[in-house]
């Protein structure tokens, strides 16, 4: 993927969309793992696992975060915990909301920004998924959900990635979400296709997701 | 029989009744328009919530974003009783969101299908008369039941608290919607007060206004505020950082855009005084209402810029625009009150001196990474002052 476009460019928001089982999730956890190779910051939101299962699942790549945790580089906003009901003390790095509250989610976005921002000028962000969001809220206030999510996000100095199940919404909302980001990439389990990308022609590569993440060529 | 002082019942929010000339007259509504990012829940429930403890409401909560249990532990967060008014029936939901998450509903009133709102709240407000509705979140009913029959919900619920001396309060988080739609929202409430973000990347002030008001004239004042656990809406008083390197005339500055400032000065061997604590004073501007710290510019004084810079929702960079070679220093000094991230304006002091840069020239020689304004001033001769503050707060609230 890097070699395929030199990385996601700065300050920008990707939006990386397929089929169910495509490697969506894995690679927000491959672009997580490369804040930590960096030492980045990320803002990661989550809507279906909880931080100590994105942990394990990242560790069945021989990923390793909780170094970066303690050191608190990741910034969590948990709407899978909200949406059991579950509470905890929150912390500003580590926030609870619920699916189906926008304007509780954007809030708490807003709150870990200006953290984030005392810290780096930039840093990244991750959305994984919007699909739960969209399943969970009328899919037009969605858009404007992620409209503004995306604005914050840049305004701040955020290179961001927002995953979406392809087919989740209709087709004119898709249409819509494809506006809200700068660059598109489509899973479809074999290829990786950019659709869309800052100073890039529409190309496509085969890929496989192997033990080491998600492997091009 | 609802608590009124001259007719008007009290919000109990800080401000926003001095604001409102007293209160709400009963059977009015406001709706509260918050950008993304600003809290509103926070207006609703403690309205409620102080209603409920100290005039004997009743209160109802339509929700469609928050379950009933969420709303419950939000209250408790913020330090208010909901739990005993539940048990004694003296306020209650109507939840119209926990049969969308397939969990089960808890309240008077279910409603199962969001276009069945309008009926179920009408049906309700009588069994708060006298009292208290809040309306959550009315951005859900417009991108899901349309904005017409928003409109008509809004307009219906209006005449039936009116009938009932019902105050209901909508919340309302506005999206990007289109301007024309807002305004005709606003339109149809008695009040609309408006919540929103003061901003420079990113968010770090919020602030409240009332827009409009069917029941007393308006004013522009915007009142900053934050939100405590416990504790709720509490008002915040906006400090500007006079800041910039030793001798530049940050004293005099503050002075002369303060007058009633107190400061803290030493001769030094140069003979001139300087500041060695701070030079404290206030400034009323245009309805804009702020505490002035104006810090000391030697390094010995570094440790304080920070803490002082984290406090500040806008800061004047004062420089002597006869000595390029202090620039670095001024550079050095935004960075550490960490002011890159809200509103600044830099103030090219002594302009009426011969050698005096230009604001084009000290651009230049400042080498500034983004475009920062540079306003001449000569704070000795009261020179610049109108233009320096006016700049400064057009920034804070350009929204």
């Amino acid at each position: 993927m890097d070699e395929l476009t030199g990385g996601l460019p700065d300050n920008t928001m990707t939006l990386v969309y397929g089929p169910p089982k495509t490697g969506k999730s894995i690679f927000c956890y491959q672009f997580l793992r490369q804040s930590v190779a960096e030492d980045d910051l990320c803002m990661y939101l989550m809507t279906d696992y909880n931080l100590s299962q994105l942990e394990a699942q990242m560790m069945a790549f021989d990923w390793f975060i909780a170094e970066y945790i303690a050191k608190k580089k990741l910034y969590v906003i948990d709407t899978a915990s909200g949406s059991v009901g579950a509470t905890q003390k929150e912390m500003k790095n580590m926030m609870i909301s619920f699916p189906q509250n926008p304007t509780d989610i954007v809030s708490k976005v807003i709150q870990e920004l200006q953290s984030i921002y005392q810290e780096a000028q930039r840093f990244r962000s991750v959305l994984d998924s919007s699909t739960t969001l969209f399943a969970f809220n009328s899919p037009i206030l969605m858009i404007r959900v992620l409209k503004s999510y995306t604005m914050r996000i840049k305004m701040a100095g955020g290179t961001g990635v927002i995953t979406y199940t392809e087919g989740a919404a209709e087709p004119q909302i898709e249409t819509m979400l494809k506006a809200t980001v700068d660059n598109i990439i489509h899973l479809d389990g074999e290829e990786m296709t950019i659709e869309a990308m800052a100073g890039l022609k529409h190309t496509g590569v085969g890929y496989q997701i192997t033990d080491a993440g998600i492997a091009v060529g | 029989m609802a608590v009124t002082t001259d007719g008007l019942r009290k919000t109990h929010i800080p401000m926003l009744d001095e604001l409102l000339g007293g209160g709400m007259p009963e059977g009015t509504s406001i709706l509260f328009t918050a950008m993304p990012g600003v809290a509103s829940d926070v207006f609703g429930y403690q309205i409620a919530a102080e209603r409920m403890k100290n005039d004997g409401d009743l209160c109802l909560i339509y929700t469609n974003t928050k379950t009933p249990v969420e709303i419950e532990h939000t209250f408790q967060r913020y330090g208010w009783d909901l739990r005993s008014s539940l048990d004694s029936e003296r306020a209650f939901f109507i939840d119209s969101i926990s049969p969308m998450m397939g969990v089960p509903a808890i309240g008077k009133y279910v409603v199962n299908d969001l276009k069945d709102s309008e009926n179920v709240v009408k049906n309700a407000i009588p069994d708060v008369a006298g009292g208290t509705a809040v309306i959550e979140d009315v951005a859900t009913l417009l991108d899901t039941i349309g904005v017409d029959q928003t409109f008509d919900l809004i307009r219906q619920l209006n005449e039936a608290a009116r009938a009932n001396d019902v105050n209901i309060l909508y919340l309302f988080t506005r999206w990007n919607y289109e301007e024309a739609m807002v305004e005709r929202l606003s339109g149809i409430v008695d009040c609309e007060v408006k919540l929103f973000s003061i901003e420079e990347k990113v968010i770090y002030r919020q602030v409240f206004a009332v827009a409009k008001s069917n029941w007393v004239e308006t004013s522009k004042i915007k009142i900053f505020f934050e939100v405590m656990e416990p504790g709720g809406v509490r008002v915040f008083i906006p400090k500007v950082l006079v800041t910039g390197p030793y001798n530049a005339g940050k004293t005099t500055f503050t002075h002369a855009i303060a007058p009633n400032t107190v400061s803290v000065e030493r001769q030094t061997y140069e003979l001139f005084p300087t500041t060695v604590g701070l030079d404290i004073g206030h400034i009323d501007y245009k309805g804009f209402s702020a505490d002035v710290f104006g810090t000391p510019g030697q390094e010995r004084f570094d440790l304080l810029l920070e803490p002082l810079g984290r406090e500040a929702i806008g800061t004047f960079i004062v420089i002597d625009s006869t000595k390029p070679e202090t620039f670095v220093r001024a550079k050095e000094m935004i960075r550490m009150c960490r002011t890159e991230a809200i509103p600044k304006v830099i103030i090219a002091n002594k302009s009426d001196l011969p050698n005096a840069l230009s604001p084009e020239e000290i651009n230049k020689k400042m080498a500034l990474w983004e475009d920062v304004s540079i306003v001449p001033v000569s704070a000795m001769n009261k020179d610049g002052l109108d233009q320096a503050l006016g700049t400064l707060f057009n920034l804070i609230y350009r929204v």
